[in-house]
């Protein structure tokens, strides 16, 4: 189990996990959305390659209207 | 000679050609419908957009960007919110991803109090952007020295603000404006933010600009889709009124009506 940061709020996953299986585990279903680790984008090609670690901080944002 | 002039004016900005020059933001409208009709009526080829957090479990698509791709126009994604010019890249990075376009606003919050761009911070992000293969379209001041170093680092559009966001206080100062314009003839201006009646977009665009972004005027309007008509005949009219050229204006009054033959009029002396 690891402690980490998703959009701003802690909660946890069941190990490392790398982006893809991160996401799915935190249950982000939603298509369309872009992921940063630690306020540095990840691209989705290297979402396998990419570990979240404990105490890591992960933004998933998507869509929406601007101005 | 055709009877609408406005109808052939095209230009040309982030490499495609365009017939509108009104860029307008997609958000505070009353409902999506309302927005929809509004972009519609406005003719506008360009609509910005943005990134927030998702929340977990909402399954399905985005109905937000559904509507906005089956427009078939531009999307111009913000970088809203950032405070450093890192903020802004990664935010810019994600957006490309997700929207599909290398164009961006790119905006860099330096004053909570005013939403002033921080001009360091997006000066620092438009350089690396640029060299990215972003076609960075920066929101600044009406500072003169600011554009020249967002141009120095390869910005071909400047988007200067008439006053605060959000404030519908028009231009502040067109004095710069004009500067600006003045000193960069060959890049696209288009004055982003402050804007709040169609009276002020037509300024703009009688002023040189190549473009006017809103968003507040319009959605905030009574009307939303009556407002974003007024826009768009606002934008083509000053428009064709800077292209027409304007009279210089003079120190005193100077009757039009011909004054030879002026009935009643008797010669003193």
């Amino acid at each position: 189990m690891i402690e980490i940061i998703v959009n701003g709020k802690r909660t946890s996953l069941s190990a490392e996990l790398n982006i893809k299986d991160a996401i799915k585990e935190l249950n982000y279903t939603k298509v369309g959305f872009a992921v940063a680790l630690n306020g540095t984008f990840v691209a989705i090609a290297t979402y396998e390659n990419t570990l979240v670690r404990d105490n890591d901080s992960i933004e998933i944002l998507s869509p929406v209207q601007g101005g | 000679m055709t009877k609408y002039l406005a109808s052939n004016d095209t230009w040309e900005i982030g490499g495609k050609r365009l017939n509108s020059r009104l860029l307008m933001g997609s958000a505070l409208y009353p409902s999506p419908a309302n927005m929809e009709d509004a972009i519609k009526i406005s003719g506008s080829q360009i609509v910005t957009v943005s990134l927030r957090r998702q929340a977990a479990g909402e399954g399905g698509g985005n109905q937000f960007w559904d509507i906005i791709k089956s427009f078939g126009i531009e999307v111009l994604p913000n970088t809203a919110g950032s405070h450093s010019a890192k903020e802004a890249i990664t935010t810019a990075q994600m957006a490309r991803e997700v929207f599909g376009t290398n164009w961006v606003k790119l905006e860099v919050i330096g004053d909570q109090y005013n939403l002033q761009p921080d001009p360091f911070e997006t000066v620092k992000a438009a350089e690396v952007l640029i060299k990215e293969g972003f076609e960075v379209f920066p929101y600044t001041t009406d500072d003169l020295v600011v554009a020249k170093r967002l141009a120095d680092v390869g910005c071909k559009i400047i988007m200067p603000w008439g006053s605060m966001i959000g404030s519908g206080k028009g231009l502040m100062n067109p004095d710069n404006l004009i500067a600006i314009r003045k000193q960069f003839p060959d890049l696209q201006l288009v004055v982003d933010a402050g804007i709040g009646k169609p009276s002020h977009a037509t300024q703009a665009m009688e002023l040189g600009y190549d473009g006017v972004l809103l968003n507040s005027a319009i959605a905030l309007a009574q009307d939303p889709v009556k407002m974003a008509d007024a826009f768009r005949v606002a934008v083509e009219a000053g428009r064709l009124g800077y292209e027409a050229g304007t009279m210089k204006e003079r120190e005193f009054a100077s009757p039009s009506t011909p004054t030879i033959g002026t009935p009643f009029w008797h010669q003193f002396n």
